[in-house]
């Protein structure tokens, strides 16, 4: 039986390995087929890829991670909240849904737009019942990640927990089966494959923030964009959600 | 300076009071807009009538003397304050009795008469606005001395950019640049503008404000 969600030494040595093996024998078949496909394609690992189908809207990944199956997953709440519980992911597909176009920004340069079905973080908390003290939520992930966003972030209009990208289930690469959507923030702020949503009342920093120069508030600055259905094209953005 | 010393300077010494020092801009035409950047305003000659604008930007704590309920971090008094809409700037230019200043008022300010492309002049400064980070990291208003219009007024280049009276289509348009190491003032030019809609709040959007010279 292999743990969802949780990285092993034993599972990344085997998900890395298969990552070589697949990338000597795309090697092997030449340069034309090399990169029809990602890496992780037929394999029992999603990781970063921009190849195949992922040239159009870029993966990354903490690490590499097993596929979460779909029976066995649930989504765990935990922290400062009244009601621990856990959420299967037929009863999260219950709640309330709505859908919202939104560009995915990353801190990395390049922006691609889905259509996103979910519903909102505000939807959990009648049945969890947070703390007056809980301040944010810490979304823990399959690939080990952690990312922090406070209340106040959660409770924007626009920002989702999203289970659907263009009309379909979540794949592995974009997060399956629970991801955040928060389209006034850069992409590190947008967690994928949650397990778990931990209320904490104090400001904590993400993965991401911890080892690299990034921003733990992770709004999207007054910059360029550079989108990947516009062939990168350079763009001026005022910050904030991003709207074309 | 010892760190010791440098923290007992940043966060004991009082905050001086900002924003009711103001620099007098006198009347007379400058250029406005720039034709080689397309997401800036055409370039015209514009006269306009003297006016006066804060030297800085305006700061949490002086924010919180007229909204007792905004709070921020200890040591931040001196930051400018940000995370306010449009309505919420205007309103405290209003009850100080100021207002905030056009588009046209705020770009005459930064460029002065000579059309020039940063508050000093027409070159970058060769030292980076904010190394090494990807974020925007706000310092007390008026740390950089090098970011200084030719009139002395302070932060219109680099800490954050700034709402104006101005707008276009239920946008208000803000003005400015920002600390940020992708952006290395690329971004922070005089006549870069940026419409954002008067309800947005962001980190990285504060204000200053304006006073007609009558």
């Amino acid at each position: 039986m292999r743990q969802i969600g949780k990285l092993t030494r034993r599972i990344f040595l085997q998900g890395g390995l298969a990552t070589v093996a697949l990338l000597l024998w795309n090697g092997f078949r030449g340069p034309t087929k090399a990169w029809a496909a990602d890496p992780f394609s037929g394999t029992d690992f999603v990781g970063k890829t921009r190849e195949g189908k992922h040239s159009s809207f870029y993966i990354n990944f903490w690490k590499p991670m097993r596929r979460i199956n779909p029976e066995t997953w649930t989504l765990k709440i935990s922290g400062l909240c009244e009601t621990s519980k856990t959420f299967t992911l037929g009863e999260l597909r219950a709640l309330p849904m709505r859908s919202q176009s939104s560009r995915l920004k990353c801190v990395e340069c390049w922006s691609a737009r889905a259509e996103w079905g979910g519903f909102s973080p505000k939807e959990l908390e009648p049945m969890v019942r947070p703390h007056a003290s809980a301040q944010g939520v810490v979304f823990h992930c399959g690939d080990e990640y952690k990312e922090y966003l406070p209340l106040e972030a959660l409770h924007q209009d626009r920002v989702l927990l999203a289970h659907t990208m263009n009309g379909a289930p979540l794949s592995d690469a974009h997060g399956f089966p629970l991801r955040l959507i928060a389209p006034a923030k850069y992409g590190y702020k947008n967690p994928k494959a949650i397990l778990e949503m931990e209320y904490v009342d104090e400001q904590q920093v993400g993965t991401w923030s911890k080892i690299g120069p990034y921003s733990p508030d992770g709004t999207i600055l007054p910059g360029w964009d550079h989108p990947l259905e516009y062939g990168k094209e350079a763009r001026r953005i005022p910050g904030g959600e991003i709207t074309y | 300076m010892k760190p010791l010393a440098l923290f007992a300077f940043l966060v004991l010494v009082p905050s001086p009071a900002y924003s009711s020092e103001m620099v007098e801009v006198p009347a007379g035409e400058f250029e406005m807009g720039n034709n080689a950047d397309r997401y800036a305003l055409p370039k015209k000659t514009l006269r306009l009538g003297a006016f006066s604008i804060d030297r800085f930007e305006v700061t949490n704590k002086e924010f919180q003397q007229q909204f007792s309920n905004h709070s921020f971090w200890k040591g931040s008094g001196a930051h400018p304050v940000t995370n306010i809409t449009w309505d919420q700037a205007k309103t405290y230019c209003e009850q100080v009795g100021k207002r905030l200043p056009t588009e046209e008022e705020w770009e005459k300010s930064a460029r002065g008469t000579d059309a020039r492309l940063y508050p000093w002049g027409n070159e970058p400064l060769h030292k980076k606005p904010h190394p090494f980070y990807s974020g925007i990291i706000k310092r007390k208003v008026g740390l950089n001395k090098k970011d200084t219009s030719p009139y002395g007024v302070r932060d219109m280049a680099g800490s954050v950019w700034e709402w104006t009276e101005s707008g276009k289509n239920g946008e208000k348009v803000a003005r400015g640049g920002l600390w940020n190491h992708h952006l290395d003032y690329e971004y922070g030019k005089t006549f870069d503008r940026n419409l954002i809609a008067p309800s947005e709040r962001f980190i990285f959007l504060g204000f200053r404000c304006a006073k007609s010279e009558n």
